[in-house]
């Protein structure tokens, strides 16, 4: 760093100083596409004499000699060497390297350059997760690779998001894909603390080919992430990021104002409390007769009375239930890399207060990744990751708790406060849900490390050893006040404390060999052999008390008696062997092949091990001498046929058991737990895959074009048993599942010029998914059903068949398809067809720069699913929730005979009642104005000017426009925080909705 | 060479870990079904476990809604829609269940069927003895007990049943593969007294208030046989539970029981414990919740049933308090308000009391003709119930009347009003015109009558049971 800042220095010292008899060498350093370097270093040789090309690639040099040597070098790119010989103008395009980030692709335990990969396999570049306000990176994966599905979970800060490769190929829990980063495997709730700024780029395992090396915990894809190194001269970054969030609009739907409310309310025949109150008041004082009620006073007075009612209520409850967010980030990193010894450093601290009420995530970490080559043949490295983070889990549930839901039950013309003006109303609803988050605080307090060690070596010319430990270790702890005083320690009659948490240790130790050979300069051979072991250990706490004295005390040691104090432990272990071989004949012709065997300690005794395998193979046409085209420039077919496998989510499934944590009148007691199934085996999948990589024009226009069938065999699933046995189900092999599709991605530059460069890029996947067997047939899901030859969770439910027109009452279908007017439930049908399974998605977009400037913009669609919208069903209601805020939508009901709407007589009071049926069902289809990315990077001779390498600043909005048909938000992951996830989107219950967020910031580097 | 000492480094590292790993791993807190019966202590424990399954959140006692569901179906209480409460259970209120409804009702009390039933299969390896007789008989009563309950939800009462009537399948095993089928109505009340009568037999006397004990199972065999109508056996088995002296709590006893003062145990057969540890609070939340002092119920006394109650009758204080939410006065049900001292609610599950024997036997016996001894038994209730109660001489229909209306007041918010009409074959009629307040204002009833015979009076089985099990045919009408 110090030698840098000299050199810098000295730099100015001779631009400051202006020796006459400079010369100075002009020109541009583009890559081998053509495309502008920016950062590049130009060096005269043997000197201190350089200087760094600006963003449109140019640079100009003074040197006080006519004859000598410029060194052009550059990340990733091979240094070049040009003699000077009396020219001024020296323009050079390198060639970019074959380790570079764009070439190469990080496979199971190695490193493969992307042209000779023969599976199926998405890269994201680190920059294109870049921080952004929303979710974690997970989220930010959406749209950035085909045949990868990412659904957010919700709108709460951190919030993961659910990704599927290819489908959903498991229908239990663990349909995700295993997440690797920098070799070791690491959880759901750890990737939600990784900093996605440190990643450096992540690779998505979509076939056989590329997953089989991860065997038996592959089924659902593999995303290889691997952290920043350093790389070249020291270079410090600092990043600032702020930006405001807040709740998407619902779509297509409202919710009714005082004024709606209040006549809606008065047409069917509600006086609220409010307006019972008032009134009375005005009897007793005798501004009104006797008897008056809301139905016999003039419409003037009633009038006034709703006036006067909207008055004392807050504009609009939204921006007290669902307050502006705001995201704060800071970053430091600090890289490089000299002969022996890499590094990268990076500090990074964020604050999010979330749009639901009093919700924050706040999350500080630090990660150090060092390599040194400790001799020509054997190096050694620690990757070290640590993240601790902060939240307020505010309630997300569908009752009057969680303030999203609150929206949906609060009326608008309920005040905030009572007339005191500080003791928060609790509404008709009984509760504040203000005042509960404010008094009954759940802070989660969470500590991630993600530790990797390796060691290398290459004893000989064409054999490496590496042995690799690596540690995701993390904590929580979760302490829930209720407090003394608050709202609800006064419905319950105590008040509490609980402190809860976890500690989850993930240890795996991996040893491989690989030999690599080439042979006559066109046999090449990579032999991997290797062996792993990860062991899982989770143990947890949960400790009450009650009678805390105050609430500015919170300890338990404060508490008037202990309630209760349980501890619990689990684990799990996996020992696994593994080999692959890749051959090339002169890089036209590629074979892989691969085999793994994983033991698990999640199946009985005589299931425990299973062996998985892939071939994969491609062959790469343009290389062929007989292949001479103008036109194409990549040309290369690919095809994959192989294994990959899951295991239940459960620890112990294979068992039966009776549990021991139940109590009777404060005895132990033993309760029968799980139902056995010592035939309980592995779910393996079974994929194929055919893929063509084009491009034209010097790859100008490039694109991809890949078809998959993946065959799931023995899905492991709750085997549904009658309810008379006691248990509704246990964990089994219930049937095989098949997802296949395409998938299809084009990018084009349209202009790769020096000042302009303009990109076009555009992706559509498509999955289809259904059951091909089912051991069981009858195995109804919620709301849903599975059946042969039909998508996993096809909806199962009764069909609206409109309203009577002649007397306002709902119609239904029977199950035979006649009209009636009694909802039965065992008219309920297999809506054929719908599901909650996105069938197509993908994204287009543009990135274009000028000069300094740069804008892209990216758009993500999605669809082909249906959703169970609850939402609308509790806004709407045909007045079942009169008493609760409505949708204007309900307006819309049955008057007088011939009326064709939507809802039932209002005043029809039998009618006033909800049933689940498909008029609530609607397509999830999509597409929203995902990102957009308008930037100014400041000119080289600025930057330079205030002892910059560059200086950049952005302003990026998420989510700015949506487009689509659903009654709300159509993104819907989770139903909500606690009711118990079935699958992504099969219904909406107020999950944390959705954000739309503007961020502005600043990335200097020197 | 120095290759060499490396190579040793990282050859030792590789093998650390190539040991043979244990893949051998068991659960923590739960122990394999096939050695959850090894010693008696295992017994005791499953004994427990059963008894716990009673407490099941959404199911019968403690964590159910027993104690207001036969209520809110018949006549004695009115969902208090000018509160408003939360709307739980006004699905049930308004007869309006689906096959999406009951879920809870079916799936508890087979899963405690299954624990008796896990008893019973391991039972007979234990050697003879009192031990084993006891856990036999604890065993059979429950599931007996759970299994009348269901019955009575799922299908009609016995006199009310033709051959053909079915309901739920009687399940004695603990195979998980079945898909059984329903069976006639008869049957299954034989089915029940044959395992009661048999659990008499064997069980002990002395397992405490808060598991069966012989006379437990005596009043619950008074109770199957009066909704079979087989007046001499209940007058019988009533007998045997009551014994001579029968323990009917006095004026000052009664509020007692509603506080699991130890003082009434003796007017309780059986009641399922909810320990301060256990904090369940869902009777008394079924009820009402406290916002602000004031009680916000979720259903209210009705207006004509709350003036059934007099002031000299000590359950009208024990039962009943007038309270005002929002400016308006209610009949709030107190029943389960809760013990002194613990959080509000968490109050024992009585299954069984003396008084409903008492009013079982004296129906018998006025059915069977022994008038007399009808008229003691109600006159030994109502004076232990009104203060300076001077005993009546009635006879005939007013007799028999006066007995329903001591069970309608006695047992009230106790599960059994809906059943009572139901097995008396009589429709639910309610007042049309008062509403939910004290006062009989409010807003009244939707919903006021069904009729006798209507299918709605049989609740529906879970549409998912019914989906997946082809033998198990939903109840008519649904």
């Amino acid at each position: 760093m110090r030698k840098f800042l000299l050199t810098l220095s000295s730099l100015f010292l001779l631009l400051m100083s202006g020796f006459a008899q400079k010369k100075m060498i002009t020109g541009t350093v583009t890559d081998d596409k053509g495309l502008p370097v920016a950062n590049a270093t130009v060096q005269l040789k043997g000197t201190s004499t350089g200087t760094i090309t600006a963003t449109n690639g140019t640079y100009s040099l003074p040197v006080s000699v006519d004859k000598g040597t410029l060194v052009f070098s550059g990340i990733n790119l091979e240094p070049k060497e040009e003699s000077i010989a009396d020219r001024s103008v020296i323009d050079v395009s390198l060639v970019v390297t074959a380790n570079s980030l764009t070439e190469v692709v990080i496979l199971g335990y190695q490193t493969v350059k992307k042209k000779e990969v023969t599976g199926s396999v998405s890269s994201v570049a680190g920059k294109e997760i870049a921080q952004k306000p929303i979710g974690n990176f997970t989220q930010l994966l959406q749209g950035k690779a085909t045949g990868v599905q990412v659904t957010g979970q919700s709108g709460r800060p951190g919030a993961n998001g659910y990704i599927r490769v290819r489908g959903t190929g498991s229908i239990n829990a663990s349909s995700e894909p295993l997440i690797i980063l920098d070799g070791i495997p690491i959880t759901s709730v750890a990737y939600s603390l990784l900093n996605p700024n440190d990643v450096e780029d992540i690779s998505v395992l979509k076939d056989a080919a590329s997953q089989a090396i991860y065997g038996s915990r592959a089924a659902n894809g593999v995303i290889i992430i691997s952290s920043r190194k350093g790389r070249g001269k020291p270079t410090l970054r600092y990043s600032f990021q702020y930006g405001k969030t807040n709740a998407l609009d619902l779509q297509n739907i409202k919710l009714m104002n005082s004024q709606e409310k209040l006549q809606y309310e008065y047409e069917g025949n509600i006086t609220n409390p409010i307006l019972d109150t008032m009134i009375s008041n005005r009897v007793a004082n005798g501004t009104f007769p006797g008897g008056s009620n809301l139905f016999n006073i003039s419409p003037s007075q009633r009038s006034d009375l709703w006036n006067l009612t909207a008055s004392r209520a807050p504009k609009t409850w939204s921006n007290i239930l669902l307050p502006e967010g705001r995201v704060r980030t800071h970053e430091v990193a600090l890289s490089g890399s000299d002969d022996k010894f890499t590094y990268y450093f990076s500090l990074n601290s964020s604050k999010t207060d979330g749009v639901s009420y009093g919700s924050y995530w706040n999350k500080t970490g630090g990660r150090l990744n060092v390599e040194y080559k400790a001799l020509d043949w054997f190096k050694l490295g620690t990757d070290l990751g640590v993240t601790h983070s902060k939240e307020n889990n505010v309630r997300s549930l569908y009752n009057t708790q969680a303030a999203y839901t609150s929206l949906f039950i609060i009326n608008p013309y309920e005040p905030v406060y009572l007339s005191d003006g500080t003791t928060y109303n609790v509404t008709h609803a009984g509760y504040s849900p203000l005042e509960g988050t404010d008094h009954n605080p759940s802070v989660l307090d969470r500590v991630s490390t993600f530790t990797t060690m390796y060691a290398e070596a290459n004893f000989f010319k064409h054999l490496a050893f590496k042995t690799q430990i690596g540690i995701n270790f993390n904590t929580l702890s979760q302490e829930n006040y209720l407090q003394p005083g608050s709202n609800l320690a006064k419905i319950l009659g105590y008040n509490q404390k609980t402190d809860a948490g976890n500690r989850d240790f993930v240890f795996v130790i991996s040893n491989t060999a690989t030999w690599k050979q080439t042979f006559a300069e066109k046999h090449s051979i990579t032999i991997l052999a290797g062996q792993e072991y990860t062991k899982d250990k989770f143990y947890s706490y949960s400790l009450a008390a009650r009678g805390f004295p105050t609430a500015s005390v919170n300890t338990q040691d404060n508490a008037g008696s202990a309630q209760t104090a349980t501890t619990s432990r689990s684990d799990w272990a996996l020992l696994s062997y593994f080999a692959n071989v890749t051959y090339d004949y002169n890089k036209k012709y590629y074979l892989n092949v691969t085999g793994r065997r994983d033991g698990s300690s999640r199946f009985g005794a005589n299931k425990r091990f299973a062996n998985f395998w892939a071939v994969g193979g491609a062959w790469d046409i343009i290389n062929e001498n007989f292949f001479k085209s103008k036109i194409l420039s990549t040309l290369k077919l690919k095809a994959s046929i192989g294994t990959a496998g899951n295991v239940p989510l459960g620890l112990y499934d294979n068992l039966g058991t009776y549990a021991l944590t139940t109590k009777y009148s404060d005895l132990p007691a033993a309760v029968p737990a799980r139902l056995p199934n010592a035939d309980l085996t592995w779910e393996t999948n079974k994929n194929y895959d055919v893929g063509l990589d084009f491009g034209f024009f010097d790859d100008r226009l490039s694109g991809a074009a890949d078809y998959y069938n993946r065959k799931t065999n023995n899905l492991i699933y709750p085997r549904n048993v009658s309810y008379t046995t006691g248990f509704t189900s246990f964990t089994s092999n219930i049937g095989n599942l098949e997802n296949k599709g395409f998938e299809f991605s084009l990018n084009g530059d349209i202009i790769r010029g020096r000042d302009l460069t303009v990109n076009l890029f555009a992706s559509y996947s498509h999955n289809d998914n259904k059951f091909l067997k089912l051991y069981s047939n009858n195995t109804p899901q919620t709301l849903s059903y599975f059946t042969e030859g039909q998508p996993s969770y096809t909806y199962f439910l009764n069909r609206w068949a409109g309203i009577n027109p002649s007397n306002g009452k709902e119609l239904y279908y029977t199950a035979d398809g006649n009209l009636t007017e009694t909802y039965s439930s065992s008219d309920a049908v297999l809506l054929k067809g719908k599901s909650p399974n996105v069938k197509w998605f993908g994204s287009f977009g543009t990135s274009i720069s000028y000069k300094g400037l740069d804008l892209s913009a990216q758009f993500y669609y999605s669809g082909g699913n249906y959703i169970m919208n609850y939402i609308y069903q509790v806004g709407a209601s045909e007045g079942e929730n009169i008493n609760d805020a409505q949708l204007t939508d309900a307006f819309n009901y049955w008057k007088k005979p011939g009326d064709i709407v939507r809802y039932a007589n209002l005043n029809d009071l039998a009618q006033r009642k909800t049933f689940d049926t498909d008029k609530y069902l609607e397509k999830g289809d999509y597409i929203t104005l995902r990102d957009v990315t308008i930037g100014y990077t400041t000119p080289k001779s600025i930057a330079s000017k205030i002892k910059m390498k560059s200086l950049r600043f952005y302003v990026q909005g998420t989510n700015l426009w949506i487009g689509t048909k659903f009654h709300g938000l159509p993104e819907v992951g989770e139903s909500n925080g606690e009711t118990g996830l079935i699958t992504p989107g099969l219904f909406n219950l107020f999950a944390q909705p959705q954000l739309r967020a503007v961020t502005f910031g600043v990335d200097v580097r020197f | 060479m120095k290759n060499i000492k490396y190579l040793i480094f990282l050859v030792a590292l590789g093998f650390s870990s190539c040991q043979k790993s244990n893949l051998d791993l068991f659960p923590y807190n739960q122990i394999e079904t096939s050695q959850a019966f090894n010693t008696q202590a295992d017994v005791t424990l499953a004994i427990n476990g059963m008894y716990a399954g009673l407490k099941t959140s959404g199911s019968y006692f403690v964590g159910g809604v027993w104690n207001i569901i036969a209520d809110v179906l018949a006549d004695n209480l009115i969902p208090n829609k000018t509160g408003p409460g939360r709307g739980s259970l006004l699905t049930y209120s308004e007869w309006r269940y689906t096959g999406q409804n009951t879920y809870g009702l079916f799936t508890g009390g087979y899963s405690i069927i299954r624990r008796a039933n896990a008893i019973l299969e391991n039972i007979d390896n234990f050697e003879d003895g009192a031990f084993k007789d006891n856990a036999k008989g604890e065993a059979l009563a429950l599931r007996a007990m759970v299994y009348f309950d269901m019955s009575r939800v799922y299908g009609k009462t016995y006199e009310n049943a033709s051959a053909s009537d079915l309901v739920l399948p009687y399940i004695t095993s603990t195979d998980p593969s079945i898909e059984p089928s329903k069976i006639p109505v008869k049957d299954f009340y034989d089915l029940v007294i044959a395992d009661l009568e048999s659990a008499k037999t064997l069980i002990g006397t002395t397992n405490g208030i808060y598991r069966l004990n012989e006379p437990a199972v005596a009043a619950l065999l008074s109770r199957v046989y009066l909704y079979k109508g087989d007046w001499a056996k209940c007058i019988a088995a009533s007998n045997e539970a009551l014994g001579t002296s029968p323990s009917i709590p006095n004026i000052a006893t009664f509020p007692k029981i509603w506080i699991d003062d130890a003082g009434a145990n003796a007017s309780v057969f059986f009641k399922v414990r909810n320990t301060k540890l256990d904090n369940v609070n869902s009777q008394g939340v079924n009820y009402y919740q406290t916002v602000g002092g004031q009680k916000k119920s979720e259903f209210v006394a009705t207006y004509d049933f709350a003036q059934l109650y007099t002031s000299d009758d000590i359950r009208t204080s024990t039962y009943i308090q007038q309270g005002t939410f929002n400016g308006q006065v209610y009949n709030n049900v107190i029943k389960y308000d809760g013990r002194p001292g613990d959080p509000a609610g968490v109050v024992d599950a009585k299954v069984i009391r003396t008084a409903e024997v008492l009013l079982n036997r004296a129906e018998a016996y006025y059915r069977s003709t022994d008038a007399t001894s009808a008229l003691a038994d109600l006159v030994l209730l109502k004076s232990n119930r009104y203060a300076g109660y001077v005993p009546e001489m009635l006879s005939g229909t007013a007799l028999l009347d006066e007995i329903y209306n001591q069970r309608r007041l006695e047992l009230a918010f106790e599960g059994d009003r809906f059943w009572d009409l139901k097995r008396r074959n009589l429709p639910v009629v309610r007042d049309a015109t008062d509403g939910d307040l004290a006062n009989g204002g409010g807003i009244p009833f939707v919903f006021t009558s069904l009729p006798v015979g209507d299918y709605r009076f049989e609740l529906p089985y879970p549409q998912e049971e019914v989906n997946f099990n082809a033998n198990l045919t939903q109840n008519p009408g649904y």
